[in-house]
């Protein structure tokens, strides 16, 4: 660690001695658990499309992600940490990522790699194509790019490690009380379906259906 | 043998590991944390270790590397920002996923249009880094940037970039594009001589 990284963690407000300095310090849980969580992240082995490409040259030894913590990409998602979306969502492939966050061991966090995965990318109009996967499950970090190099992921990652320090251990959703609710599952039927929909498109069918039942009494 | 393969592909890695001792004791310091040492451990014939230790030190980007587009200004006498953009609208048309949006200024006494872009809009979710609206764009007005270091946490507030966000002074772009931002001076002067020639001669 730097000096300024010791100096950050080192300060929570409590004042030193000078005499103790440099042989006392001083630390709250919360940063030195933060501090422990950010730096073993384990990405789980998962590729969409030409991102992936990127994601793997990351992992590779030119960049090497195990310098950050990330040691190797584990192909389970009982093992992981970071999901990374690399690449286009496709409709098809959306209840499959769902199911795969939703056995993703808490803590748990979501990096959308590249403009396919963070809006849709070039494909946002495509008939196959979700427009950006925090439409479904929560994202921490967005990376820009068409596809982001290994080194702009890399920022990404490092940009979520200073995310995970800031945060506080008391509003996390993973440790309060009660088991987390699964992400439902999206139905892929003529099209893509979210469950947590399902209220709104009864409301908007049954208000057409009305509509066509005025429309055939009105024409009769 | 059974476990053969297993070990000779541990005796490379065996040999990575002491040709990087031997490397580090031949050059020392100046391996690490140098301009110098990142392009001797970026060269094919490296021998030992090659990772860029990337926040440390970055590879550095070919020229002609593109990422996101940016919008290049003159920077004016008293610092006023001069966009080039003419707000013409090619590069909203040329652009294949469509992610730009022009808006065009008015003259607020006559209500006529003026050459210049009142906004513009880029969807970097949809932006695919092609770089056809840098090749298209007939006054050198929009360019491809080389940074790429920016990762948010939130889409939906900083992935559309306006105007005050795509305005980047020429200075920058002749720092990231030495080679092209020559060629179009040069190219540029002709011109201005040509017309110089052209309306003495007339």
């Amino acid at each position: 660690m730097s000096e300024k990284e010791i100096t950050e963690m080192t300060t929570p407000g409590y004042e030193i001695p000078p005499e103790l300095r440099h042989q006392v310090t001083i630390t709250t849980l919360e940063r030195i658990y933060n501090w422990g969580r950010a730096n073993s992240l384990w990405p789980m082995m998962f590729g969409l499309a030409c991102c992936a490409i990127e994601m793997i040259a990351t992992a590779a030894s030119r960049y090497d992600l195990a310098r950050f913590g990330m040691e190797v990409m584990r192909p389970s998602p009982r093992q992981s940490d970071v999901l990374i979306v690399s690449g286009t969502v496709t409709k098809k492939m959306v209840p499959q990522i769902v199911r795969l966050y939703n056995q993703m061991a808490e803590p748990r966090y979501v990096i959308a790699m590249g403009a396919c995965a963070s809006g849709g990318g070039p494909f946002k109009e495509g008939y196959n194509v979700v427009s950006g996967i925090d439409k479904f499950i929560p994202v921490d970090v967005y990376i820009p790019g068409c596809p982001p190099t290994p080194q702009a992921l890399l920022n990404g990652l490092i940009a979520l490690q200073k995310k995970i320090e800031r945060q506080s251990l008391r509003d996390l959703p993973w440790y309060q009380k009660g088991a987390a609710e699964p992400i439902p599952i999206p139905v892929l039927g003529p099209d893509l379906m979210d469950p947590r929909k399902y209220a709104l498109i009864r409301e908007v069918t049954r208000r057409q259906a009305t509509q066509a039942q005025e429309g055939e009494v009105s024409n009769e | 043998m059974t476990g053969w393969g297993v070990l000779k592909s541990l005796w490379v890695t065996f040999k990575h590991l002491v040709v990087t001792y031997i490397e580090d004791l031949r050059y020392g310091k100046r391996r690490y944390f140098t301009p110098e040492g990142v392009e001797a451990r970026r060269s094919s014939d490296v021998r030992g270790i090659f990772t860029v230790q990337y926040p440390e030190e970055k590879l550095p980007v070919p020229e002609a590397f593109r990422y996101l587009p940016f919008l290049v200004y003159e920077e004016g006498p008293n610092g006023e920002k001069q966009m080039r953009c003419t707000s013409c609208g090619i590069c909203a048309k040329v652009c294949p996923p469509q992610c730009i949006w022009i808006v065009r200024r008015n003259d607020p006494q006559t209500g006529r249009p003026i050459p210049a872009p009142a906004a513009f809009y880029i969807d970097v979710d949809i932006c695919m880094n092609c770089g056809f609206c840098a090749e298209f764009c007939p006054f050198d007005a929009i360019k491809m940037d080389h940074d790429y270091e920016i990762a948010s946490y939130n889409r939906l507030s900083e992935h559309i970039y306006d105007l005050e966000k795509l305005a980047k002074p020429v200075s920058y772009y002749a720092s990231i594009r030495p080679t092209d931002y020559a060629l179009e001076e040069a190219a540029r002067a002709q011109k201005g001589d040509a017309k110089k020639a052209g309306s003495t001669a007339g």
